[in-house]
């Protein structure tokens, strides 16, 4: 089902939920949205679902405006983080609500409970009451309850933060597996964006109720259209550096008072042409350390001192004053940098990104 | 970089001196067994009474004036069918009162809790200002309304002034601002997205408070019945006012008439008849005290 | 939209024929629609619905009869002439009211009745009761609120007894026979010589403290015991825990409390009616609302006073409203009031 969201906000006196908010949905595709709490994530998605009346704009499923059509008419299901489970009824029970509520007979509804339940692996625990099953089992009834029904769209609300590390890494996978077997439009809203990026077809990513970017995973990642969107994708985050950006004769230069460095011309064109500062960003893994500090690679590379070293087990997270300015960056763990220790850093310049830093929008992207 | 400071020795954790934490458990115990002396006092003389001649505070007379005296003259009482029948009354005013107070508060207490409409907070402030209006004052004007209802044809006989119909629906009524504002209170717990949930799956607002919302506030609800339930059986005032003669009298009006109609007073008569009004009571009461202490678990949410 | 695959087609049988023939497809599923103000005016009505048993009875015993009891006070409707038709007498009854001999002196026992018993017992002790019983082992507090709740059950003429032989003259007086020579005893009455005040407010402050007890032992086992663990390793004494976290917490059942008592208290009189009947003597212990139900039901000679009465109750209920609404403006009851977080239907 393809689902249009059109100027769509939000507000309780005076606390802006989501403001005016524009996303078109592809039939069949898994949306995420990603932002940090408190950003609106919910809140649009229970206007998606009915439960909140949006405060203006439009919610429409296949071109029909269903901002008047009760939530038990929109053909939907709903996963919540909190499961949400009815605690008085069995896992049948919860299962086999909702088909209950469309008056299915009593063959019909043993059947297809049985079917999604095998489907989630949780065929034999149709006895047992909500509170005998663990948190992963719980999720998975909460799933079955949501897909029994055959909706048109899914919604997820970040339906795998109460599970470990480990589950919510399996789940992820049968999630995302499930949702393209059988097709169905999904709305994921997550905070998490690891599982954005492995999920999702689109990632939405959203700020303070604005919707910041709407793109598919690589390019939020490679081209970053604003400084928020440019730090909050990608872990660990983006290092910002303020520098002047200065061209001539088609040599391209960064500078502030910590740094020097060379830059590609298709990258700092647009910059070059801005009077005073702007955002510089560089991923923490795109650098490399060199070994031999050589000063004959000038304008290519960044010398700085260890403050702090994190290791992440297959890399270290490093962390580096390069004259006074902190960076953060991934090193190989076999290198053995040490705190104290003084390093010299190749950067890919071909990968940085440059953001205006009054509009915070990128000097790259338009 | 901060670094990292050596922590301060901790204060001892929790451990006043042995001695002082003696003292003030001691102090505890002799506060609450001080604060319960009347109450125990007070039924020990009451059991001592319903089996006596007559008392000199807490010491059994005979009729010399000697220690003793003991007797069951004062329990005759159970084999009139008077007392019977009000016992019926009672119970009879009491289960209506749970079954009113239940349907009427658990229906607008979850209105009230979880719905948006137009009007729904002047609600919530009338239902705390209703608290202004007690039975007591309003007996006056509920006499007029409820002889106007006992014109109504048919239903009039039911719930008119004289009738334990009338008498159950005044009491009904008088209770339910505590009862919606109770039930408001163990619906404002509950999770929302449970609602939201069974919303989505298709059920009605009818349905979602029925099926889903009613059995998470199963022990709020047995709680109030319970509560509701004492107050119907203790009922005086209102019955008293609102009823002539035996045949509707409940077990409260009964006492009274039991003070008021012989002369001189068996004192330990009437003692007696009161032990026995309490003992289904406290029968119920030994059975059910996890739920009696937990009934306004929902009505005093933390803000 | 691609083939949905969780069932086969013919597989179950839908009971809506309407969306079985029609293939599965985005447009087959249907959606009803209404108006805006259609949905609005439907989720209100729904509103009104669950609220329709409260209102029509809070409609046919409070409203109505409040405003009865406003005409009914500007009446001379007695019991001696209750089959004539009401006779308006203006502000008769009011002037009669507030020029009695004695008002001054029931306003003043009413505000001492209210607010003495309603800090000592009701709140105070109440909370006192709460703080101690659920800092003790499970059991013992439940023991002692458990004996507490007692009174609560015991029929109001039968409790009374119970109190009228503690305070009674030798030799039947229990107080006398237990303590002889000691704190006032005097072999004498008690209650109608001695100190009617204080037995006025024992009896009422029993009833009245386990109610309080019991909400706030609840609002107090529903703090979170991580909250007092962190205190006592902050090093907070048992003191600075109940000042500092405790109370603050129960804040809320703390406001309720003390809205709900002091207008219980400003209308209840059956405690005091069967006890003292406002005596010894002249409207010694008589408050407001004994007043207006002895107008009312009991006056001289067999005629009851009734639009006197409800003119004494009109101007109480005035009171208490006044009262009422000052607390849910002082203690900001709305602003605690939260949203719905479900709103379109
Ligand atoms: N019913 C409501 N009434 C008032 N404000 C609300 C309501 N629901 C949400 N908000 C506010 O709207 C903003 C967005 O909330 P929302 O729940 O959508 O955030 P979120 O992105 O889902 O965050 P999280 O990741 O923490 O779940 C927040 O500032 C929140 O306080
Ligand atoms: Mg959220």
């Amino acid at each position: 089902m393809r689902v249009e969201i059109k100027n769509l906000s939000k507000a309780w006196d005076g606390v802006v939920g989501a403001d005016n908010i524009n996303l078109d949905i592809s039939d069949g595709d898994l949306v995420a949205f990603l932002g940090p709490s408190g950003c609106g994530k919910t809140t649009t998605l229970l206007m998606v679902a009915g439960i909140y009346k949006p405060s203006g704009g439009t919610i429409s499923f296949d071109g029909q405006v269903v901002n008047e059509v009760a939530p038990k008419d929109r053909g939907i299901g709903m996963v919540f983080q909190s499961y949400a489970l009815y605690p008085h009824m069995s896992v049948f029970g919860n299962i086999s609500y909702p088909l209950k509520l469309q008056k299915v007979d009593k063959a019909g509804i043993k059947q297809r409970v049985q079917k999604v339940a095998d489907m989630m692996g949780i065929g034999d625990l149709l006895d047992r009451k909500i509170a005998q099953l663990s948190g992963g089992q719980q999720q998975r009834v909460s799933l079955g309850r949501a897909l029994v029904k055959e909706p048109q769209l899914l919604l997820f609300d970040e339906p795998l933060s109460n599970l470990d590390a480990r589950l919510r890494l399996t789940m992820r996978g049968e999630i995302k597996r499930l949702q393209s077997d059988l097709g169905i439009t999904s709305i994921y809203v997550t905070h998490d964006q690891v599982e954005a990026m492995t999920m999702a077809d689109k990632i939405a990513v959203m700020s303070k109720g604005v919707l910041q970017a709407y793109d598919v995973p690589e390019a939020l990642y490679d081209r970053p259209k604003t400084l928020f969107v440019a730090g909050f994708v990608g872990n660990p985050p983006m290092n910002f550096l303020d520098v002047e950006v200065t061209g001539s004769d088609g040599e391209f230069r960064a500078r502030s008072e910590a740094i020097d460095l060379v830059l590609p011309p298709d990258r700092a064109e647009k910059a070059a042409a801005i009077k005073g500062k702007v955002a510089m960003g560089l991923r923490p893994e795109d650098v490399d350390l060199v070994s031999d500090a050589s000063p004959g690679a000038a304008g290519l590379t960044l010398g700085g001192m260890v403050e702090g070293v994190e290791p992440l087990g297959r890399e270290d997270l490093v962390g580096v004053s390069i004259n006074g300015v902190e960076m953060r960056v991934l090193v190989d763990k076999t290198k053995g940098v040490k705190v104290g220790d003084n390093i010299e850093l190749a950067v890919d310049t071909s990968k940085i990104q440059l953001f205006d830093k009054e509009t915070e929008q990128s000097l790259l992207w338009a | 970089m901060t670094t990292t400071e050596i922590a301060p020795p901790l204060p001892p954790v929790g451990l006043l001196p042995k001695a002082r934490e003696k003292m003030g458990r001691r102090f505890a115990y002799g506060f609450l067994i001080l604060s319960i002396l009347p109450i125990l006092v007070g039924y020990a003389w009451l059991i001592i009474a319903t089996v006596s001649f007559r008392t000199e505070g807490l010491l059994p007379r005979n009729a010399e004036g000697g220690i003793g005296g003991f007797t069951l003259r004062n329990w005759d009482f159970v084999t009139d069918a008077a007392i019977w029948n009000a016992m019926f009354n009672s119970l009879l005013i009491a289960l209506a009162m749970v079954i009113g107070v239940g349907i009427a508060s658990t229906a607008g207490g979850y209105a009230l809790s979880r719905m948006k409409f137009a009007g729904r907070k002047g609600f919530l402030s009338m239902t705390l200002v209703l608290h202004a209006f007690k039975a007591e004052m309003l007996l006056i004007a509920i006499f007029f309304v409820l002889r106007w209802l006992g014109d109504i044809p048919i239903i009039g006989n039911f719930i008119g002034f004289n009738s334990v119909g009338g008498v159950a629906l005044v009491m009904i009524a008088l209770e339910l601002p505590l009862g919606i504002w109770l039930m408001k209170g163990f619906f404002d717990n509950l999770a929302w997205d449970m609602e939201r949930a069974a919303l989505i799956d298709g059920a009605s607002r009818f349905r979602v408070w029925w099926q889903i919302m009613l059995p998470q506030v199963r022990p709020g609800l047995a709680a109030l019945s319970l509560f509701t339930f004492i107050a119907g059986w203790n009922a005086y005032l209102v019955p008293f006012t609102f009823t002539i003669g035996t045949k509707v009298a409940n077990m409260p009006v009964f006492l009274n008439q039991l003070i008021s109609d012989t002369a001189p007073t068996n004192w330990n008569q009437v003692a007696a008849v009161g032990l026995f009004q309490m003992i289904p009571l406290l029968i119920f009461f030994i059975f059910t005290q996890e739920l009696l202490l937990n009934i306004y678990a929902g009505g005093s949410k933390g803000s | 939209m691609r083939t949905f695959g969780l069932l086969e087609k013919g597989d179950i049988s839908l009971t809506k024929p309407l969306d079985s023939d029609v293939p599965d497809v985005a447009t087959g599923f249907r959606r009803p629609q209404r108006s805006a103000l259609g949905r609005r005016f439907r989720a209100t009505v729904t509103a009104y619905g669950f609220l329709g048993p409260a209102m029509a009875l809070v409609l046919v015993f409070f409203i109505v009869p409040g405003i009865l009891l406003l005409i009914l006070s500007f009446t001379e409707l007695s019991s001696a002439n209750f089959n004539d038709p009401w006779s308006y007498i203006g502000f008769d009854n009011f002037s009669r009211l507030f020029t009695d001999r004695f008002f001054p002196k029931i306003l003043r026992n009413t505000f001492f009745y209210v607010f003495t018993t309603l800090i000592l017992f009701n709140l105070g002790l109440a909370l006192l009761l709460a703080l101690v019983t659920t800092n003790m082992p499970r059991r013992a507090g439940f023991f002692f609120r458990l004996v507490w709740l007692l009174p609560r059950l015991t029929p109001s003429v039968v409790y009374i007894l119970m109190w009228r032989r503690i305070g009674q003259a030798d030799p039947f007086g229990i107080y006398n026979q237990l303590f002889p020579e000691f704190l006032g005893a005097s072999g004498g009455n008690l209650f109608l010589g001695g100190s009617p005040w204080t037995f006025v407010i024992l009896t009422n402050g029993f009833i009245g403290a386990s109610f309080g007890m019991i909400i706030f032992t609840s609002a107090l086992e529903s703090i979170p015991k991580d909250l007092l663990t962190a205190a006592k390793v902050d090093g907070a004494s048992l003191w600075r825990i109940i000042r500092d976290i405790k109370i603050p917490l129960i804040k809320w059942p703390l406001l309720f409390i003390s809205t709900y008592q002091t207008l219980s208290l400003l209308t209840s009189f059956e405690y005091i009616l069967l006890l003292t009947d406002g005596g010894p003597g002249l409207f010694t212990t008589e408050v407001w609302a004994l007043t207006a139900y002895k107008r009312a039901f009991a006056s001289y000679a067999g005629n009851s006073q009734w639009a006197f009465g409800a003119t004494w109750a009109i101007v109480l209920v005035t009171v208490a409203l006044i009262l009422a609404v000052g607390y849910v403006k002082m203690f900001k009851f709305n602003e605690l009031i939260e949203e719905p977080r479900i709103e379109n239907l």
